[in-house]
């Protein structure tokens, strides 16, 4: 019987990858060894990922994108679509958020158990081990739950936040704190600021918090007037908020039972445009949803962590009214390569557009599962 | 303390010489016998002098492995076995016997007949190299000469690949050759048993790679065949007989069903043939679905691919030709390309390597004017696509094999150290071992602890119980009397009696005597008297007696006193014991060294 069910699976994912055919450019698929939950660009064909478990040490890597996927007149004459180990680390600490300091060959790390940050170096082309340089000493007994952003400035710096509201930007060469938001924090700011969702530089002096209760606070570090306050979009059940201001579509919220809304992140409080996305159950456990809008394409926004596919929606048709959008287009390669798993489908942990090719993202599921997709918009696909 | 040591002779890379020379246990293995197949001159070939300076090899190899038929495993060994000099075995799995060949003359025909050299193995050399190969079967113990046993387990990676376990007394080597531990439509993964070796030699080529998954290499294979049958044009896949042609053809026929399209497929002929008959005849080499649907039905009654005639490649419209040889370089992959080149809807997907000067070479380089015989030109317009099927293991199943058999070291060959110093970390970590890099030419010796079996007899077992005490336990060392015998190859402990018996000789006493100075008033026989007090009072629960000839007992040991008559007080005590009771005797000379105390 076994046997039987392994070939309708192998039907089934036969099926997908014909399908795959007409709805990707391209499409790689690895195994990788250990799952990961953070996929970090160090370059424009280099990915960092590493390992998040918390009972054994863990592997922190930086990989070279297939040859193939950046052939581009040659194309059929490359036949590289393979992933190069390019450096790798051991971490003796589950890493559950990582960032690239722009420009450098360093990297930021947390365990999500502590809002201590380590510090890393990739190596260069005379070996190929990542090494930890420093750390950065969090505030003592917070749960964790940290986000940063990473710059150079012109020195290396991270702006860190974690539960507990205590936000800070610290140079990563000398651990000094150079900015820590305003302390005792006003009775509405502990409120918000209880747990962060997003950190994000506007400007040099701006930077941008988002916060799990779905309030955005714009900070200028030039003064020590309170932050500016763009409340949560009032939504039904919506308990938890992610949100995105990468990419030229401004500021875009997720909530946990699927409503989004967009603004202007300068103006935050006017929202101009909801939906409520296709994301089939709310989202109920402490996984991340990622949401992220795409660096090269007007409006399009990518959204996972609520089920084994990463969903890609237009919010250009969106309106003031919130109404049903169905995505665009939908990553089901996890979900369809892991049935065999038991207990079901797998799970999306992330996600990352690249950041020039339009149409290609990377995403990696909890079965360590690591794809890397070139999707065909629907009405390009015959 | 014994030694093996390994020296990798070849250089890496898909395309390079692999060559290791193992020594172990007194014995000399040749591990594959690669030709570099990007050179022209010398540096084809491993460079033998290497090994021995004038004299013939086979004075110095007891055997060479081959562990599959590609060229850089293989290409070598007619130069090798006949115009270097080895007459010595040369093992292969049944399927490398039967293919090996084949390509080894195919390889020949290219750079003697096409390139014009000289210098170069015949087709008469070939065939005396392949009589010099014994076969050998999956999991079979194949004892070289007395000492040297060898077996075989499968690699994966083509047809009759396999990897090689060599046996020394209790010393031991893997060598994986090239394998992959993910199974596909046509092989399984590669298996080894738990046997612990003091080695194991892996190729490290793929070893900081993450492989893409089978199916996207065959989705982008599908794709790119279906874009060109869309517009119209003609699809030529240039294929060895063996291999990658079957899985591709089971491939497309799948997706011609579920697409229903209707443009034909046409294989070349005698591909068919020859392909079925060694499919028939390694079909246990193959995976289990495979065996299955040749068990069903034959593997090439497929519906939609039939059999190619050569007037099929003027007619109009779509097609796809799978066709031989798979490099271009002559037949009727070369006759169909010059029909097709020059039309640039048609499409040539090479699913392999290509050797320098072919055809597919060329174009796989991306050249566009091709200078064909009697200096006619060949423009190429129609699409070249480059797609690799290559079956190896990346770094998480280097790690998935070690898992499996458990080497005491770990030996990584053709790759840049420096660019690995991670993946030693990584497996020195998760399995405690040592991991090796050897550069090429550069020996690596690893010291090894083989166990020494060796036989008790019962009796000696039985007094050892009778002792009392705990019972043995394998964990705990523990220390037991009895005589090594080395006899016939074998090692024996036994009592000294039986051994005394056995090895018909007579026993012997040992005895040590010493004399302690004591300075003592009394007479003679008074010291002695005060000597077997204090004893008595000393040596609780020992046998002690004082015997009328003048002498005191203690077990084994004798004590007599003496004295000159010049120096009446200065007394002379003789020791004498047999050694079996060396440690009472030194004891007792060190406490009557101290003197004797007042009060006797």
């Amino acid at each position: 019987r076994k046997e039987m069910e392994d070939s309708e699976f192998d039907e089934l994912i036969d099926d997908w990858f014909i399908e795959s055919l007409k709805t990707y450019r391209d499409l790689y698929v690895y195994q990788l060894e250990f799952p990961t939950r953070v996929i970090e660009w160090t370059s424009g064909k280099t990915i960092c990922v590493a390992g998040y478990n918390k009972s054994s040490k863990n592997e922190i890597l930086e990989l070279c994108l297939p040859q193939k996927l950046f052939a581009e007149e040659k194309k059929g004459l490359c036949a590289e679509r393979d992933f190069k180990v390019l450096h790798g680390g051991f971490s003796p600490d589950p890493v559950s958020v990582l960032k690239h300091v722009p420009g450098t060959r360093l990297i930021v790390t947390n365990d999500g158990l502590t809002s201590d940050l380590q510090v890393w170096n990739l190596g260069g082309d005379d070996s190929d081990v990542i090494t930890k340089v420093s750390s950065v000493q969090g505030s003592a007994g917070s749960p964790g739950g940290v986000k940063m952003a990473a710059r150079i400035s012109p020195q290396p710096e991270v702006l860190h936040g974690c539960r507990g509201g205590d936000v800070r930007l610290t140079q990563l060469t000398t651990g000094q704190t150079l900015y820590q938001l305003g302390k005792p924090l006003e009775g509405w700011l502990i409120q918000s600021l209880r747990d962060p969702s997003l950190l994000h530089f506007v400007s040099n002096a701006v930077f941008l918090a988002a916060c799990a209760n779905g309030d955005v606070l714009t900070v200028d570090t030039r003064t020590s007037s309170p932050p500016q306050l763009a409340p949560a979009p009032s939504m039904p059940d919506s308990d938890v908020w992610w949100a995105d201001v990468s990419g030229r579509g401004g500021l875009i919220r997720v909530s946990s039972s699927g409503w989004a809304a967009v603004s202007d992140p300068r103006g935050p409080t006017g929202i101009t445009r909801r939906a409520r996305l296709a994301v089939g159950t709310p989202h109920r456990d402490s996984r991340d949803v990622n949401v992220l809008w795409a660096p090269a394409l007007d409006d399009i926004v990518a959204v996972s962590g609520f089920s084994g596919a990463v969903q890609i929606y237009d919010t250009s048709s969106w309106q003031s009214e919130p109404r049903d959008s169905h995505p665009l287009f939908e990553h089901r390669g996890h979900a369809v390569c892991s049935q065999r798993r038991e207990g079901g489908a797998v799970a999306v942990n992330c996600h990352l557009w690249h950041p020039k090719e339009t149409r290609t993202l990377v995403s990696a599921a909890a079965d360590a599962s690591l794809h890397v997709w070139d999707w065909i918009h629907p009405s390009d696909a015959r | 303390m014994p030694e093996i040591k390994v020296t990798p002779l070849g250089a890496g890379q898909d395309v390079g010489r692999s060559c290791i020379i193992v020594s172990i246990g007194g014995k000399n293995i040749m591990l594959d016998c690669g030709m570099h197949m990007g050179y022209n001159d010398d540096r084809r070939f491993p460079d033998f002098s290497y090994i021995v300076q004038n004299g013939r090899l086979t004075d110095f190899l007891d055997c060479v492995i081959i562990s599959h038929f590609h060229l850089d495993h293989c290409g070598a060994l007619p130069y090798m076995s006949e115009m270097v000099g080895y007459d010595g075995p040369i093992y292969m799995t049944h399927p490398t016997k039967a293919i090996c060949p084949i390509l080894l003359e195919d390889f020949r025909k290219i750079t003697v007949d096409k390139k014009g050299e000289t210098n170069f193995f015949t087709s008469q050399m070939i065939k005396d190299c392949m009589k010099k190969v014994i076969p050998l079967n999956l999991h079979q113990t194949v004892q070289v000469d007395d000492e040297l046993e060898i077996k075989a387990y499968y690699a994966g990676h083509v047809l009759g690949a396999a990897m090689v376990h060599i046996k020394v007394g209790s010393e031991s080597v893997v060598y994986t050759g090239d394998y992959n531990m993910t199974p596909d439509r046509h092989l399984g993964a590669a298996w080894i048993d738990k046997c612990r070796p003091d080695i194991l030699i892996s190729e490290s080529t793929y070893a900081t790679t993450i492989r893409d998954s089978k199916r996207c290499r065959e989705r982008d294979f599908l794709k790119k065949v279906h874009e060109s049958i869309e517009r119209g044009g003609k699809v030529l896949i240039p294929v060895f007989a063996l291999g990658r042609a079957q899985e591709l053809c089971i491939l497309l026929e799948t997706f011609w069903e579920r697409m229903n399209l209707k443009a034909p497929i046409y294989f070349s002929t005698g591909l068919t043939e020859k392909a079925n008959h060694y499919y028939k005849l390694f079909i246990t080499w193959t995976n289990q679905k495979i065996r299955k649907t040749f068990v069903q039905r034959n593997m090439f009654e497929f519906k939609h691919i039939k059999a190619f005639d050569r007037s099929y490649a003027d007619n109009p419209g779509p097609m796809v030709v799978f066709a031989t040889p798979g490099m271009l370089h002559a037949g009727q992959s070369l006759q169909i390309f010059k029909k097709w080149a020059g039309n640039e809807k048609n499409m040539v997907i090479m699913p392999g390597y290509c050797v320098q000067g072919t055809i597919g070479h060329k174009i796989l380089n991306g050249q566009r004017k091709l200078e064909m015989e009697g200096r006619a030109t060949l423009d190429v317009k129609l699409q070249v696509e480059y797609m690799s099927f290559s079956a190896h293991a990346d770094a998480k199943g280097i790690m998935q094999l070690i898992r499996m058999a458990e080497p005491r070291n770990m030996l990584l060959v053709h790759g840049e150290a420096v660019k690995m110093e991670f993946l030693k970390g990584k497996i020195e970590q998760e399995f405690s071992i040592d991991c090796y890099m050897p550069a090429n030419g550069e020996t690596t010796t690893v010291t090894t602890n083989p166990k020494v079996p060796v036989d008790m007899s019962l009796n000696l077992l039985k007094r050892e119980m009778a002792l009392g005490g705990p019972l043995p336990d394998p964990k705990k060392p523990r220390i037991m009397h009895g005589t090594l015998i080395m006899k016939d190859n074998s090692l024996k402990l036994v009592s000294s009696e039986q051994a005394l018996k056995e090895l018909g000789l007579n026993e012997h006493q040992l005895r040590f005597t010493c004399r302690v100075q004591l300075h003592d008033p009394h007479s003679d026989p008074d010291t002695l008297r005060r000597i077997y007090t204090h004893l008595k009072s000393v040596l609780k629960g020992y046998a002690i007696q004082h015997l009328p000839d003048g002498t005191v007992m203690v077990e084994s040991i004798v004590i007599k006193v003496s004295s000159s008559p010049e120096e009446a007080n200065t007394k002379v005590i003789l020791l004498s014991w047999s050694y079996q009771d060396e440690d009472l005797g030194s004891f007792l000379s060190t406490l009557l060294k101290k003197g004797l105390p007042s009060g006797l």
